[in-house]
């Protein structure tokens, strides 16, 4: 190689970060289609690659040819957008690799090195029970092997072919490490993810200067198009009947201007179509309850796309960080209606002393006293507000009917994500942020969501703590543990323990032929899956389900809780509740509509 | 003199035959239906009770005895037996203004008359089996001070929880303090229901099913009682056949030594609804 290179700057390494990037994304399905399981959760790569854009993204907003500083704004972009247990631990790897380069204008083979280094001890830190024959490994062995190389040279291109060179190799022997890639036959997806992008790295290195221009056409922004599209109002169709609040008529007159308690009287729309990402759910139940918590006069009209919300608080900006959870908010308007109180006092003051005194609606002539929130309005921050709510709940779910059933327990916002779609540890900051409460709960339910969790309770700065829910049943139980007079200590105990109390079941469909936990299993069959074991494989659905049933009575249990999804069909459904009925007549049954996806029916025995 | 009369209310939920046996004096309170006004365990029993509530569109409540009531019945005991002691114990003071009319209605009474009006802090058939208690003593001839005590020593040792099987009542009700959180739930939540040294009612758990919801009750009721012995009453208002399955259950767990039945009256079903059992677990 006749390239070589004694260090490198912020430009250099943007370069390379974007590169390795666009290797990412060239090859996100080869990424998914490293399922080990055949259920349909290949997302490895996708959650992978949606974390590094948010990386590149931050990198493009704040260039710097400052290596650390660089580096600084790739780990920030990649800790907001972290998604998935891989996506989190690679932004555990470059933040520990930023942290080492933090002062570096440029840096050389042993200061690279060692930030390698620094990535790894960062993520073996940041998780709960490293495993080896994944991302870590390959990660750790590089970075040993880059150690041990710098030593040797001062070239940066060949560390880093280096580095790639025995990721690669590392990769390979994945396999050997995790017994469940050794059955399926594959490498480990996030580890292959992360030789992409070492990859990326090198081709840079290596083609210095010949495709710059192109990795900077590098079409990030095409991959984001909530960045790109422009509100417009004007296509919206908003509900034609908006209703007014029913105008205070004169008896309001005989009010103290300070009688009234929630004087902002605000309206506004929330535009759910323009956010694009909106991660959280929107209930409406949920939402009024949560308005009604600090204020009246609620009304909230649902459209497919346009949420119009009409509240009397005592703390607008509550209320608009409450909303922005659900979408972009536009057309405000917020009264003080202890101001026009005022007026309407010195009017009738004014006016003929017996005269009838003129209904005024709030919402009338409003022109004069409007005040627009736009970008400079004072939406003062959670923490700033003089009483917050004790606690709050943030909750995963696939499924409108789940959705709704953890709104209907206390649940404040719930983030919806399943196995194709992991909420960001962004998403779920923005849901914390958007809570006025002293204490936030977080359910992930999904043990690929828990990471992301974790993260964005550390980068919140506010009282989080994480329940670390693997499964939807898992979260159902802990949510209903939760007692609101209880410390956050106490509670997140109790939480833990009736999570851990759960048996947890599913029933899908097989993508692929393949052998695991000794179940042969078919394209197309319904397999049973108790926690993470596969304990039943048939092409009938209702036998899959009572295979299923049967291993998860083992161990006892008193309530059936069977959420039936999106795909299930009425006649199937009663079928098996029959079935169930007559099997287990001492265990009391329970079914709810659950709208999930890829899953026909998920089981909680408790 | 030495004769003690005992003077109760109705929401105590003691059995007409049993009351009329000791001679217990039971002032009734008052369920509404609109306008209309039936007198509890007098004109309406609880069976009566939830078929109208199935049919009335009105939804019931309940309201406490006036003083005016209390007096009358004090000083018609005081009548017939001259230089008498009553003991009147009733429904907490803490949900209800039961006890607060028997405190006036005692005042109200010319005379000196001894009339020693005690805040049960409970409900139900937890004070009821006081009051049954102490009118056994009293025909026994025990002292004041002794029916006092034992009544003391009973508070003590009673464990209570309601088992209720709908939400619907509660909320309606307004008196369930914290268990107002589960308002709303999808799930078929049961909260289990018990009442604090103050006479409050508070929810002591929440569970789904009512499986679930009696193997807390009893875990519950085994961290208090373990294996001591204990005297049970296993209380309902419409479901008898479950509550007698949870009865069974009790007794395969815990060395119960007598079992006592009541059902659980129209003041408590107006605020917890259909479905409601009770257990209260004393040791001996």
């Amino acid at each position: 190689m006749s390239l070589s290179k004694r260090s490198i700057n912020g430009s250099d390494f943007t370069a390379m970060a974007l590169l390795g990037a666009e290797y990412l994304e060239r090859n996100v399905d080869r990424v998914n289609a490293l399922n080990v399981f055949p259920v349909p959760d290949g997302d490895t790569g996708t959650n992978m690659n949606l974390t590094i854009v948010s990386g590149v993204r931050e990198l493009r907003n704040k260039p710097s040819a400052h290596l650390g500083k660089a580096a600084e704004a790739l780990s920030k972009g990649l800790l907001m957008g972290a998604r998935g247990n891989s996506g989190v631990i690679l932004s555990q790897l470059f933040r520990g690799f930023a942290r080492s380069l933090a002062n570096l204008e440029e840096a050389g083979t042993l200061q690279i090195a060692a930030a390698f280094q620094n990535g790894v001890d960062m993520a073996y830190k940041a998780v709960v029970k490293p495993v080896e024959g994944t991302i870590l490994t390959v990660a750790k062995e590089a970075a040993k092997h880059a150690v041990q190389y710098a030593r040797r040279t001062s070239d940066v291109v060949e560390l880093m072919q280096e580095i790639h060179a025995k990721a690669n190799e590392a990769l390979q022997r994945t396999p050997d490490l995790l017994p469940v890639l050794k059955q399926v036959g594959v490498v480990d997806s996030g580890g292959q993810g992360l030789v992409f992008i070492y990859e990326g790295f090198v081709q840079h290195l290596t083609h210095s200067g010949t495709i710059q221009e192109k990795v900077f056409a590098f079409p990030s922004e095409a991959a984001a198009p909530e960045e790109v599209a422009a509100p417009q109002p004007a296509a919206v169709n908003r509900p034609s009947a908006v209703v007014r609040p029913t105008a205070p008529t004169s008896a309001q007159s005989k009010l103290a201007t300070a009688d009234i308690e929630f004087l902002y009287d605000m309206e506004f729309f929330i535009n759910r179509k323009i956010s694009g990402k909106s991660a959280a759910f929107f209930n409406e139940y949920a939402f009024k309850k949560a308005l009604g918590k600090d204020g009246d006069s609620i009304l909230v009209i649902a459209d497919d796309d346009i949420i119009k919300v009409h509240v009397h608080s005592r703390r607008p900006g509550d209320v608009l960080n409450l909303a922005m959870a659900y979408g972009e908010l536009t057309d405000f308007h917020i009264l003080n209606m202890r101001e026009q109180h005022r007026d309407l006092l010195e009017h009738e003051a004014a006016a003929e002393p017996f005269a009838p005194v003129p209904e005024y609606a709030l919402t009338g002539d409003i022109s004069s006293t409007e005040l627009l929130a736009g970008p400079a309005a004072q939406v003062v921050a959670p923490e700033e507000l003089h009483e917050l709510a004790p606690f709050g709940i943030v909750a995963v779910a696939l499924g409108e009917g789940i959705a709704n059933i953890f709104l209907s327990n206390e649940v404040d916002i719930v983030l919806s994500g399943g196995q194709t779609m992991n909420p960001s540890t962004e998403d779920f900051v923005n849901a914390i942020e958007s809570l006025p409460a002293e204490h936030i709960y977080l359910l992930p339910n999904n043990s690929n969501i828990i990471l992301a969790a974790e993260q964005a309770a550390e980068l919140s700065g506010r009282q989080v703590t994480v329940i670390p829910t693997k499964t939807i049943p898992q979260g159902l139980a802990a949510i209903l543990a939760f007692k609101e007079e209880e410390s956050a200590e106490r509670n997140a105990a109790w939480m833990k323990s009736a999570a851990e109390q759960v048996v947890s079941g599913q029933v899908t469909q097989a993508v692929r032929n393949t052998s695991i936990d000794g179940v042969d299993i078919q394209e197309g069959d319904y397999m049973g899956i108790k926690e993470k074991t596969i304990v039943s494989s048939k092409p009938s659905l209702l036998e899959a389900c009572q295979l299923l049933m049967a291993a998860l009575v083992e161990d006892g249990g008193e309530l059936l809780t069977v959420l039936t999804g999106e795909d299930a069909k009425e006649s199937d459904i009663a079928a098996l509740c029959e079935w169930i009925k007559e099997a287990y007549p001492d265990v009391e049954l329970e079914v709810h509509d659950g709208g999930q996806p890829l899953y026909p029916y998920l089981f909680a025995l408790e | 003199m030495g004769n003690i009369r005992i003077v109760t209310d109705s929401a105590s939920d003691i059995p007409l035959a049993l009351r009329e046996e000791l001679g217990i004096e039971m002032v009734p309170l008052k369920i509404l239906f609109g306008e209309e006004t039936y007198y509890d365990a007098v004109t309406i029993n609880t069976e009566q009770f939830f078929e109208k509530v199935a049919v009335s569109p009105q939804m019931p409540t309940s309201s406490q005895p006036s003083p005016m009531e209390y007096q009358e019945v004090y000083e018609r005991i005081l009548q017939e037996d001259p230089g008498v002691s009553i003991i009147s114990i009733h429904l907490s003071g803490a949900v209800s203004g039961t006890y607060q009319s028997a405190v006036i209605g005692s005042s109200m009474v010319d005379g000196d008359p001894d009339i020693t009006v005690l805040d049960s802090k409970t409900a139900s058939y937890a004070y009821g089996m006081r009051v049954v208690t102490a009118a056994r003593m009293a025909r026994e001839g025990a002292s004041k001070e002794a029916i006092l005590t034992e009544i003391g020593r009973m508070e003590r040792e009673t464990q209570l929880y309601f088992l209720v099987d709908t939400l619907e009542y509660l909320q309606r009700g307004g008196r369930i303090g914290r268990a107002s959180a589960l308002i709303g739930s999808i799930l078929n939540i049961k909260p289990i229901l018990s009442l604090d040294k103050e006479g409050m009612v508070y929810a002591v758990d929440k569970m789904r099913g009512t499986k679930k919801a009696m193997a807390r009750i009893m875990d519950l009721l085994g961290d208090a009682c373990g294996q001591d012995p204990v005297v049970v009453t296993i209380a309902w208002n419409t479901n008898k056949e479950a509550a007698l399955e949870f009865l069974e259950l009790i007794k395969g767990r815990f060395n119960v030594q007598e079992v006592e039945y009541a059902t659980v009256g129209a003041v408590i079903g107006t605020h917890v609804g259909p479905g409601t059992m009770a257990v209260f677990m004393r040791r001996v």
